[in-house]
């Protein structure tokens, strides 16, 4: 008898097994990849963390028009993988706003120019492909930017710049942080974003023309590009910035917000967060320290793209309407984005201040902040890309000991040399 | 094998009563420094379990602020409020107990299956194909994740939940360790069943499988585990976010250069409350899992 029910029970649970797989298998299963009634998806990261600017433009598109567009957000590091086995499935989603665009599924994006032409867009921020089709539009200018312990630059008494007449040469910077620091016993002076987004505004203001290609796609730097490095390795001390940072990945983020750190060479995107998460000191925004030149690196903070599908025109509506200057004011107001277009006035709920100090610190920047953009721009054009990111790797390893600097040099040129080349 | 000596018995009977007395006084006493060292361990171990949970009631403005204490001054569930509105809780746990639970049913029986045939039937090519089953273990899933998502994406599996629970079917770890039990049981128990008329699928249903029900029970948890903590097969097979599992859609939180991590804490929180559960119920037989896992082997 017991051998009867046990088997019975076995022969339950087995079958229960394979009607669960069953299920699973066919209620499951997709559908076709985006289907012109199916809501329109939107990939993007981070977008609940900088105030759900488009979930909120997605939901004013639906009372306006009745089209539901989907927001999905995306770890940042997964987004790119993600998409590349989404084009490698023919499954991609209708639109993306993407770090850069991929060379995996660039030629299935839309031309976007009927929305750029007669607008303020910037589109020297835009990809664009050999026929000069506008396969991108910049989501929002990000630009790198000093924060700094309010609470306790004041406790010590040591004044900080609040105008564009009395911005520190980075000499005078280092030194008014190094008063706060012994006045206050505070650990250390400042930190940096692991990033060669964040170190290219140094190298900048040191007078540097970054890492560019001759003709033969030879690429090479000029002299100051050594002085600036070693300028930002003398930085690195452990007492004046932890080693921690750039060599070990500690996050620099959470170190500025514990108080115990005087100054945050970080980005615009950093406002929001800091406006809810630092209470227990005051913190500000100030003008970038200056060198042989006044500086920050700025561009777009990631590209919208529209792929190719059954969704395609929907998806294209959708970026139009999102694009026109009242829209795209609001989507800026609510993620507290800088604008992408030009002459919007935009109003922050707070900290307006701010953004004023990184849109003087943008409108101040030479020429070849732009100049280095357009040539990433370009690269992307052709498809080509780095593997990791040789500009902040090979200074990992000048940091670390491992190499001098004419060798950290020498190999970022080699590096780019051989993955990049020559602009076509 | 020991024998008994003459008179041993006789010498352990004759220590008497004052003997076992003296023992019971005394295990305490002896037990005391091993049972300090493992409470010890045990608290080594909470701390940063109690650490992440007290956390997850901090505001945001609390979490990396000095000195760092361990309570919250502020308690807040706010956190916790903002996971539970953003994220779609249910949907998630149901789509990830979909893929443990039938990814692990299915493992079990094919590993089970699978290891029966390769311990209990000979033909050359078996030991080939066994010898190629443990070969893909010195592959790790990184180099072979293109090849098995092309073939998930050509069997139209792509963006399914099937997608995530077939290629995870086979594991060389099961097949092992049933092959390895079913080495040790006699083939006589086997002949013996056969020449009672039993079939051969009835022999592995009714003989075989029931006696290797420990090893069931220990791979049954791993794969659960596995399954459950999955991250980036599921991230890259799955599009649509109704079909996330609980750990892509809780990476999600994690943005480019900020991550809210009052969100991200709590979230996790609300993530192992299954898992905690499922361990309170069936506590005693992961326990003898591990006991008996230790044994056979």
């Amino acid at each position: 008898m017991k051998h009867s029910v046990t088997s019975r029970t076995r022969v339950a649970l087995a079958l229960a097994a394979a009607a669960l797989t069953a299920v699973s298998l066919t209620a499951c299963s997709s559908g076709d990849a985006g289907e012109s009634d199916e809501p329109i998806q939107f990939f993007l990261s981070g977008d609940a963390n900088q105030g759900g600017g488009y979930a909120h433009m997605a939901e004013k598109y639906e009372e306006e028009t009745g089209v539901k567009v989907e927001i999905v957000d995306i770890a940042n590091d997964d987004l790119a993988t993600k998409l590349r086995n989404a084009a490698q499935a023919n499954d991609l989603p209708a639109i993306a706003r993407v770090g850069a665009v991929d060379p995996v599924w660039r030629n299935v994006t839309t031309d976007l120019s009927d929305i750029t032409e007669g607008s303020d867009i910037r589109t020297d921020l835009s990809d664009k492909d050999d026929d000069g089709n506008v396969i991108s539009l910049p989501s929002d200018i990000t630009a790198v930017g000093m924060f700094i312990n309010k609470t306790l630059f004041d406790q010590a008494g040591v004044a900080y710049p609040t105008s564009e007449d009395d911005i520190w040469t980075w000499d005078e910077y280092v030194a008014a942080v190094k008063q706060v620091q012994a006045a206050t016993g505070t650990s250390y002076g400042m930190v940096m974003d692991k990033s060669s987004h964040r170190l290219k505004a140094l190298l900048y203001e040191f007078g540097s023309d970054y890492f560019q290609a001759d003709d033969s796609g030879e690429f090479s730097t000029n002299d100051q590009t050594k002085v600036a490095l070693e300028y930002f390795n003398s930085l690195n001390d452990d007492s004046f910035m932890p080693r921690s940072v750039w060599l070990s990945d500690a996050d620099p983020n959470a170190l500025f917000k514990s108080g115990d750190v005087v100054s945050y060479l970080s980005g615009s995107w950093q406002i929001a967060d800091f406006a809810v998460n630092i209470a227990d000191f005051e913190w500000a925004s100030v003008y970038m320290p200056q060198e042989e030149e006044r500086a920050t690196n700025f561009g777009n903070a990631a590209s919208v793209v529209v792929f190719d599908g059954p969704q395609e025109e929907a998806a294209h509506d959708f970026i139009k309407w999102l694009y026109e200057p009242e829209n795209y004011t609001e989507l800026s107001e609510t993620s507290s984005f800088i604008p992408a277009i030009d002459g919007l006035d935009i109003t922050y709920a707070a900290h307006a201040d701010a953004f004023a100090i990184y849109n003087q610190d943008i409108a101040a920047s030479p020429d070849i902040v732009g100049e280095i953009k357009a040539m990433e721009l370009q690269y992307g054009a052709q498809g080509v890309t780095t593997d990791g990111d040789p500009v902040r790797d090979e200074t990992v390893k000048y940091l670390n000991g491992e190499q001098d600097v004419d060798t950290t040099i020498a190999n970022i040129n080699a590096l780019f040399t051989d993955q990049l080349g020559a602009l076509e | 094998m020991t024998t008994l000596r003459p008179g041993t018995r006789a010498r352990t009977a004759s220590t008497g009563a004052g003997a076992g007395t003296r023992t019971r006084t005394s295990r305490p006493l002896r037990a005391l420094p091993s049972s300090l060292v493992l409470w010890l361990l045990a608290l080594g171990f909470l701390i940063p379990v109690a650490w992440f949970l007290l956390s997850s009631f901090k505001p945001g403005s609390e979490l990396f602020s000095l000195p760092l204490t361990l309570f919250p001054e502020n308690w807040t569930v706010s956190g916790y409020t903002t996971a539970w509105n953003r994220f779609n809780f249910a949907q998630y746990f149901l789509n990830t107990s979909i893929v443990a639970v039938v990814t692990t049913v299915l493992t079990v029986l094919v590993s089970a299956m699978t290891g029966y045939a390769l311990a209990k039937y000979q033909a050359w090519w078996l030991k080939v194909f066994f010898i190629c089953i443990l070969a893909t273990t010195m592959l790790p899933t990184e180099v072979i994740m293109p090849s098995s998502f092309a073939v998930v994406r050509d069997l139209g599996l792509y963006n399914t939940l099937a997608g995530i629970i077939v290629p995870s079917i086979i594991t060389a770890t099961g097949i092992f360790m049933f092959r390895q039990y079913f080495k040790t049981i006699p083939d006589e128990l086997l002949e013996a069943a056969r020449i009672d008329g039993v079939s051969e699928f009835g022999a592995f249903w009714r003989i075989m499988l029931p006696l290797a029900k420990p090893i069931a029970v220990v791979l049954a948890i791993f794969s659960f585990q596995w399954r459950w903590n999955d991250y980036i097969w599921p991230l890259i097979v799955l599009r649509d976010p109704d079909r996330y599992t609980l750990q892509v859609a809780l990476r999600s939180i994690v943005g480019a250069d900020n991550v809210d991590w009052s969100v991200l804490l709590s979230a996790s929180v609300i993530s192992l409350v299954p898992m905690l559960i499922l361990f309170a119920i069936f506590q005693r037989q992961i326990l003898n899992a591990d006991v008996n896992s230790g044994l056979k082997d």
